[in-house]
């Protein structure tokens, strides 16, 4: 039985853990809930947003460049997806649009390994990123901590969005009843182009802000992919705060059966999600929507 | 084509046929580009595909946990000959194959609560757990990460004289003679009274499991069924090679498996397996064009991304329906606008025969029911005497269609009974009601959109005839003869004999609401509820089905809510009224109409809700 | 196992631009017996893969996939190798083959992916036996691929010189007669490891360990705890993770609170990038010294010398062996000139044992498999000259004996150039560590026919 030091130690990281996957969550599931699409490939889209930050951050050193400029290409990657190839599939059964994000998923991962090789490349940690703070019950890395409010403030953008603008009200309608929106006679089809980019913002930015922390390579979204879709499926399907809470809570079930044993750590992600799903049909915050 | 032997070699026409292109696949392949090892591989996926396709193409429940079945099939099959538990190779593979399934009841018992994305992850996080087993507390007994190498081919006679199932051609006749049987099997399957209900389940599950057939029990049938298939053909890959590998378990496997299966074409039990060869045939020849090397994988996606955008139902679904397109429309053309109601139905398939001879056919004894705080029925008591036409009125909102639901099993009541001929049926749910002998034709349509109306109406002979749950997996759905005689009957009654190879979504607005009635007919009730049966029709429409309505009554009693009030008058017996949840009045039209309280409830305003929901 | 020849072996394919062609169905009825198959019976893809004035060699390497990077430096080790051989001259005689090819024959070959899995790897193989007539198949960065290629090779009767691979059970209880490994296994690798630890950081230890949820992970715990233990250290924390998870924190803050000295880093690949970097991260590097029993081929490359710097490991094969190995020095300015980089552990493994293989051709003066397994295994009494110096394989388990270099990480202070990462602390020879043949880990070799 780990001392009580360790578990307070394991509850905070999982906080940490937690955040980034509530951010990459959030993006699925806004596009999954407005748009009814599975996005396979934002697993592929969290590492292109690592690589930008790498290209970036090794022209420039500026973190704040690299969120302007990164943020910025994933935005337009955004766009381009969903004009090129997304629209073609809004009236196409689940399982195909899952595969068609699934090929361009491919797509995105061989072409980066084609440009920058299978080696995984070094982010550095912004300045003011290093170094390690005494929180009392345990010694932290201070990009951690700072990685945890800078989630927190994206995450209260994409909310102010959500629940502060006309847009955000489309949004929020349409994982309601996706028909009630077209008769309001909206914009339907920019504003899914919109919400198609900012959920691979979303995406993009975690991958951004995660990759000084991890070895940068092609394959790193595979296993981010397969997490923020348990995420989402705890907190239930196309729901913000489901999102962010089945974030926290999956930080949490990884860090805390750490403090026991390592190597279930993410298997019991997977049968506590099972398990949920057996007991609690829609998630935590699931509702009535379009899946 | 007119002797015994003819119709024979129609029905295994399509065995013989991809038999003969098997064959000759196998002689083509090595001249472009493949070898007997990618065509024996690419029959294993198509073997593993046909479990997918039953399950997906044919049921509507798309797994991303298929390979958590491959994976044990294999596994279980090779631990027992590597540690030489069993040494004869066809009992280890039985038993791989057995051991599937019972992973699959497993699985399928917890995943099958939920439908849809939902069913899709369960099954996905199964798979990946099954995936973490193998690797890690079972490590000791696969090899983890290593497979289990060693794995012996299987013989076919005793002593130095048995034929050794050694690779190549050897190999691939092995594993083209199971795939051709597990097609075979599949096919017969699609296409008994078991497949049936599988295509309605996956076009309208509540609507098959209120016809009479116990919705949850097929799943769990069908999911059995596919993870035996998978089980069967990681069996064959660990004899294949000599080598159980422990990517059987990883996701990617799962996910090849529904890739290929949709490239290929979903619901055409051929499409795995052609999806499976465009796939195994790209992976190994994209990557020899020269300066291609590791970037095949990238022109594969562009492929993929190409052939899903271009082909929506996959190759060989594009084909099928190309073909069928042409069918239909020779078919609409052909068919006649409007048709006769002929006479009284016979049916020859019914309910069995109710015992209690004083008992009214349908009582309510205090039904209530509140969702959350609002009560939606309150307190209601009501008999519906054998072989009458009542009708439920009552403006909107009143609980009429609540009480309907409760009546039919749908929901079940917060407090009260319903008896059925005497027999108490509360709680017992939709499917058990109507075996029992209650039958409901809804007021939103709920037909089966991919069925002709003779597939609809087999539906609901077939509940009939098989009861609530029977695999049948090897008869032919059309061969039942009384099955026949009961679609016919009921074609005849609902006038849709001329349109009885058509989809639904190509009838008329008042002949798919008859369809409607139809459905709940050929389910062979005592007691037919209907819901609406008027509404949207036009005047035309509506003396035809006044019309059946009567006929029906000749055989069953019937309950009806319906807004049409000079309908109602014309045809009930007697008459409930029901408003904000309670039974207002009771009786015959004449005392209905002139209970005081009646009127000033609800006749006051009534014509301005006709054809409004309730 | 007298059906065991394969059936599958008719003409030759004749096609070129890699265009892979052939009638590989029709039965052995009349294959043309060339010269030098006479008075052998034919075995696997021998005679019909030598019929020509060519043989084929089937490769495969990890060109998609985590270890990428490792399968790209593979393969361009095999092309440089083959390269050389068919074109002869000073590399080739220096190794101490004749004229140009082997036994005068031109060598063919194609590379394929096998994404780093088992299956594909044995599917692309299988290929090359029954399109390409293959007389040689080798290649892959996996235990778990070299395990299953092994298999397919001495079912097929066709020799395999297995690619990288540090798993114990490569040549331990999956071992193959026609399978041939040269890199050190896990067991060596601790052995060597050991003593060399035990002096520097001194006896009486404290370790953490983070190990990857797999047997390779394992087999490495296990065989450096057991090295170490001798000199007094202790496993104070075993943290077991999942391969491939990225994210290590959970686990380095159970390693962070274990009052361990020493932090033994399993992972491998980019899991030992990741995990190094956030070791230092959570000041875990502060407290201990980081050891990496086996270091990955790129791992000081991706993860940096300020992390890397001082920490002590394995590694298959490092450049500046270069400074005391002349065919070492052949082969590390042969493929620098090439490929504008230094070679690491895949590009070594991959020449290196193309050249053994073809020297162990000739030295048997066919390609008949049985005669070249022999040549391998009596190889004792006549060491092949190598990259590596004198080595050999054990008859008993097809294991190479060669030295195992223990190295030190340099810090960025030490380094003479972009690329001197790594000091040779010591170079064990071979017999020393490796497992007695009292003990031989459950290796049974198979039949030779």
């Amino acid at each position: 039985m780990p001392g009580l030091p360790l578990l307070l130690a394991q509850a905070f990281n999982g906080l940490a853990l937690g955040s980034l996957l509530a951010l990459s969550a959030s993006g699925l599931t806004i596009t999954l809930g407005t748009l009814g699409v599975l996005n396979f490939a934002h697993g592929a889209l969290f590492m292109l947003g690592a690589y930008a930050a790498f290209v970036v951050l090794g022209h420039t050193h500026s973190f704040v460049l690299m969120v302007l400029a990164g943020g910025g290409f994933m935005l337009l990657m955004g766009f381009l997806i969903e004009r090129v190839v997304i629209r073609l599939y809004y009236d196409r059964p689940h399982e195909d649009q899952i595969l068609v994000t699934f090929g361009i998923g491919i797509l995105i991962v061989e072409g980066v390994r084609f440009i920058f090789g299978g080696l995984s490349q070094r982010v550095p940690l912004p300045a003011w990123g290093q170094g390690i703070v005494a929180l009392g019950f345990m010694l932290y890395p201070k990009y951690r901590l700072e990685v945890i409010g800078i989630v927190a403030v994206a995450l209260f953008a994409l909310y102010l969005v959500l629940y502060r603008t006309r847009i955000g009200l489309i949004v929020r309608a349409g994982i309601e009843d996706t028909t009630m929106v077209n008769m309001l006679g909206v914009n339907v089809r920019r504003t899914f182009m919109l919400v198609f980019a900012v959920g691979v913002l979303a995406a993009g930015f975690a991958g951004m802000v995660y990759a000084p922390l991890v070895a940068v390579d092609p394959d790193m979204g595979g296993a981010f992919l397969a997490e923020s879709f348990v995420v989402v499926v705890i907190g239930g399907l196309g729901s913000f705060p489901g999102a962010v809470v089945g974030g926290l809570v999956a930080g949490e079930i990884i860090s805390l059966t750490s403090a026991f044993n390592a190597e279930y750590s993410y298997v019991m992600l997977y049968a506590v999600m099972a398990l949920l799903l057996v007991v609690q049909p829609r998630g935590l915050f699931g509702s009535e929507g379009r899946v | 084509m007119t002797g015994r032997s003819g119709v024979a070699a129609r029905a295994v026409l399509p065995e013989v046929a991809l038999a003969a292109a098997l064959v000759g696949g196998f002689f083509v392949l090595p001249f472009i580009g493949g070898s007997a090892d990618m065509f024996g591989r690419i029959l294993m996926w198509g073997l593993f595909g046909l479990g997918l396709d039953l399950l997906f193409g044919y049921t509507g429940l798309l797994s991303f946990g298929q390979a958590a079945f491959y994976g044990t099939g294999g596994y279980v099959a090779a631990w027992l000959l590597v540690t030489h538990t069993i040494g004869n190779v066809w009992l280890a593979l039985a038993f791989g194959t057995l051991a599937a399934g019972l992973w699959g009841i497993l699985i399928g018992w917890l995943a099958l609560r939920r439908v849809g994305i939902y069913f899709a992850m369960i099954t996905l996080a199964f798979g990946e757990i099954s995936f973490f087993l193998e690797n890690s507390p079972l490590a000791h007994w696969t090899g983890g990460e290593n497979g289990l190498p060693g794995v012996p081919v299987p013989h076919l006679g005793l002593g130095p004289h048995a034929f050794a199932f050694t690779s190549g051609w050897r190999m691939d006749a092995l594993v083209g003679a199971f795939f051709l049987a597990g097609f075979a099997l599949a096919r017969r399957i699609v296409h008994s009274p078991f497949g049936a209900v599988l295509r309605a389940i996956k076009d309208n599950a509540d609507r098959t499991a209120a016809l009479g057939h116990a919705v949850g029990r097929y799943k769990l049938a069908v999911f059995v069924i596919a993870a035996l298939y998978a089980g069967l053909a990681g069996g064959l890959l660990g004899v294949f090679q000599s080598y159980m590998p422990p990517e059987a378990f990883s996701l990617d496997t799962s996910g090849q498996l529904v890739a290929q299966t949709i490239i290929g074409g979903v619901g055409t039990l051929i499409g795995p397996l052609l999806g499976g060869a465009v796939w195994l045939y790209l992976q190994q020849n994209l990557q020899r064009i020269p300066g291609v090397g590791g970037l095949w994988k990238f022109l594969l996606g562009l492929i993929f991304v190409l052939l899903i955008t271009l082909f929506r139902r996959g190759i060989a679904g594009s084909l099928r329906e190309f073909w069928r397109h042409r069918q239909r429309t020779s078919l609409a053309r052909s068919a006649e606008t409007g048709s006769p109601l002929a006479a009284p139905p016979t049916l020859p398939l019914t309910a069995p025969v109710v015992h209690a001879t004083r008992s009214p056919a349908l009582e309510a004894r205090g039904l209530s029911k509140s969702y959350g705080g609002i009560k939606a029925v309150q307190d209601v008591s009501l008999t519906v005497e054998r072989g009458t036409i009542q009708a439920v009125i009552g403006p909107n909102g009143a609980g009429k269609t609540t009480l309907f639901k409760m009546l039919h099993g749908e929901v079940p009541p917060s407090s009260g009974d319903v008896f059925f001929f005497g027999r108490r049926i509360t709680g017992l749910g939709v499917t058990s009601a109507c075996q029992a002998g209650i039958g409901k034709s809804y007021q939103v349509n709920q037909l089966f959109a991919g069925l002709t109306v003779r597939e609809n109406l087999r539906v609901a002979a077939l509940a009939r005839s098989l009861g609530a749950f029977r695999p049948a997996l090897l008869a032919a759905a059309t061969a039942i003869p009384a099955v026949e005689r009961q679609i016919e009957a009921v074609l005849a009654t609902i006038g849709l004999e001329a349109r009885a190879e058509l989809l639904p979504g190509t009838l008329a607005y008042g002949e798919k609401r008859r369809l409607e009635i139809g459905l709940a007919l050929a389910a062979g009730p005592h007691v037919l509820l209907l819901d609406e049966p008027l509404a949207g029709m036009s005047p035309e429409e509506r003396v035809a089905t006044k019309r059946l309505i009567a006929r029906l009554s000749e055989r069953a009693t019937l309950l009806i809510v319906e807004h049409d009030m000079d309908a109602v008058f014309e045809l009930a017996q007697r008459i409930s009224v029901l408003a904000n949840g309670i039974l207002l009045a009771h009786g015959t039209p004449a005392e209905v109409q002139s209970d005081p309280a009646v009127q000033e409830a609800y006749l006051g305003g009534l014509h301005a809700h006709e054809s409004v929901g309730s | 196992m007298k059906n065991r020849q394969h059936p599958a072996l008719g003409r030759r394919s004749v096609l070129a631009a890699g265009l892979a062609a052939g009638g590989a169905l029709s039965l052995p009825l009349a294959v043309p017996q060339p010269a030098e198959a006479a008075g052998f019976p034919p075995l696997g893809t021998f005679p019909a893969g030598v019929s020509g004035d060519s043989v084929f060699v089937g490769i495969t390497s990890p060109l998609t996939g985590a270890y990428s990077a490792d399968g790209k430096d593979h393969a361009l080790g095999y092309e440089l190798a083959i390269a050389e051989i068919n074109a002869g001259g000073a590399n080739p005689a220096a190794w101490g083959l004749k004229g140009k090819g082997v036994l005068g024959k031109t060598i063919r070959y194609k590379i394929a992916d096998d994404e780093l899995k088992a299956n594909v790897g044995v599917q692309e193989e299988t290929q090359y036996i029954e399109q390409d007539k293959a007389i040689m198949i080798t290649g892959c960065v996996d235990s778990a691929t070299a395990i299953a290629v092994e298999e397919l090779a001495q079912r097929m009767k066709v020799l395999n010189m297995v690619g990288c691979s540090g798993s114990n059970d490569t040549t331990g209880k999956d071992c193959q007669r026609y399978g041939f490994r040269s890199q050190p296994t896990a067991y060596m690798a601790a052995h060597a490891l050991g003593p060399v630890v035990a002096k520097a950081l001194g006896s009486n230890r404290k370790a953490a360990y983070l190990v990857p949820d797999y047997t390779y992970g394992f087999s490495v715990f296990d065989s450096f705890s057991a090295a170490t233990k001798k000199y007094g250290w202790t496993v104070v924390s075993k943290q077991i993770v999942p391969v491939g998870a990225a994210d290590y924190s959970s686990a380095l803050i159970n390693i962070a609170n274990s009052g361990a000295d020493v932090f033994v880093n399993v992972a491998f690949g980019n899991d030992a990038v990741a995990s190094g970097k956030q070791a230092d991260q959570f000041g875990v590097l502060k407290k201990m010294k980081m050891v990496v029993p086996n270091i990955s081929s790129f791992q000081a490359q991706e993860t940096g010398a300020k992390i890397m710097g001082g920490v002590f490991g394995t590694l298959d094969f490092w450049w500046t062996l270069q400074d005391r190995f002349p065919l070492a020095k052949r082969f590390v300015e042969a493929f620098y000139a090439k490929n504008k980089y230094y070679p690491n552990w895949g590009a070594h493994i991959a020449y290196m044992q193309t050249y053994i293989w073809a020297l162990a051709v000739e030295r048997a003066g066919t390609f008949y498999p049985v005669k070249v397994i022999k040549t391998l295994e009596e190889s004792k009494a006549d060491p092949f000259d190598s990259t590596l110096g004198k080595v050999w394989y054990r008859a008993e388990d097809h294991q190479m004996i060669r030295p195992v270099p223990v190295v030190q990480g340099k810090t960025p202070a030490e380094m003479k150039g972009p690329d001197d990462f790594f000091k040779i602390v010591e170079l064990v020879p071979g017999e020393q560590v490796i497992n007695p043949v009292t003990d031989l880990m459950g290796c049974k070799l198979g039949t030779y026919t």
